[in-house]
């Protein structure tokens, strides 16, 4: 048994790991033996957009009201930084300019 | 010049963007998608700007960075934020389009993936001007460089890759009643973008003439 010393523990823990594991695997059906049911026809076909069941179709409409409004909001914040930022800068000259001039 | 011309630009745009909304709703339906394919009249138009402004800032960061000009310096700032705005619509309306045309509101294939890549090198360079410290001009007009060389990668991703995003034949092929309100959109996104580059650049010109104005209040001897 002294030869069991030379061989690393992690691999000696690998091997028990794999031989425990082994017949869990042949307790495993075979999927080939297994009896194969049809997937539902919206998976292996084409379904036009139209023809699917009411409660799998996603409304358009609020998508296109969230988009429209999504690119209006973004502009008119960024419109609203610009002038915020601008007022901020233009006081800021203008108490500077009367520094100056005293 | 362009100072007389600005409010007349600036109504213009008001009036576009204010009429752009009737246009799309008067245009007609596309056969498979319907509805939602009206989101495309303001997404696509703002993936133009998006490429756009990346030309803008990656010719403008090269003039700084070449002749180190700083009004080229202050169009670069300018226009790496518009990059910024108009990729963040592009890449909140395309995924609202996406989950009803393709049932996935996100797909990392070549297209969506290389505009990501290509927004968050502009959101970087927005960072490393801000956060940089002294240098740091120089640094992001390097960056925006490399991302106006990333805008033909993108653009041509969907001609070159399999991605599920609609190839660039797209607009050529569209239909008569499309053809005008996008063309009509994708005009009005540009005369956007040009007022709010000059209104960013005013800015940044006021904020110049602050730092300006600063050093020398500070080099007064003091009274």
């Amino acid at each position: 048994m002294r030869f069991l010393k030379i061989i690393p523990t992690p691999v000696v823990l690998l091997v028990l790991w794999m031989g425990a594991l082994a017949p869990m695997q042949a307790a495993q059906p075979d999927p080939a033996s297994q009896p194969r049911t049809a997937p539902p026809a919206a998976q292996n076909e084409y379904v036009p957009l139209s023809e699917l069941p009411p409660d799998e179709q996603l409304p358009a409409v609020p998508l296109v009201f969230i988009a429209y409004g999504l690119i209006w909001l973004a502009v008119l914040v960024y419109v609203i930084t610009i002038w915020r930022r601008q007022s901020a800068v233009a006081k800021e000259l203008e108490i500077l300019k009367r520094q100056l001039r005293s | 010049m362009l100072a007389r011309a600005f409010p007349i630009l600036v109504t213009v745009a008001i009036a576009c963007f204010g009429a752009a909304p009737f246009l799309i709703g008067a245009a007609p339906y596309e056969s498979t998608m319907g509805l939602v394919q009206k989101i495309f009249y303001f997404h696509a138009p703002s993936g133009m700007t998006m490429f756009a402004g990346a030309c803008v800032a990656g010719c403008a960061s090269a003039a700084y960075l070449f002749t180190g000009k700083a009004s080229a310096d202050r169009i670069a700032a300018a226009a790496v934020e518009l990059t910024v705005l108009f990729g963040a619509i592009v890449l909140m309306t395309g995924p609202l389009w996406g989950r009803k045309a393709w049932g996935v509101w996100w797909q990392w294939d070549a297209r969506l993936t290389s505009s990501l890549l290509l927004w968050m090198m502009f959101v970087a360079c927005l960072l490393v001007r801000k956060y940089g410290g002294p240098g740091s001009a120089k640094l992001a007009a390097a960056v925006a460089l490399f991302g106006m060389a990333n805008v033909p990668f993108v653009y041509i991703s969907v001609n070159v890759w399999r991605t599920v995003h609609p190839k660039t034949t797209v607009v050529p092929s569209l239909g008569a009643g499309m053809r005008g309100p996008f063309w009509f959109c994708a005009a009005t996104f540009l005369l956007l973008f040009l007022v709010l580059l000059a209104v960013r650049v005013r800015l940044a010109e006021q904020q110049s003439e602050l730092e300006t104005l600063s050093l020398e209040l500070a080099d007064r001897p003091a009274t």
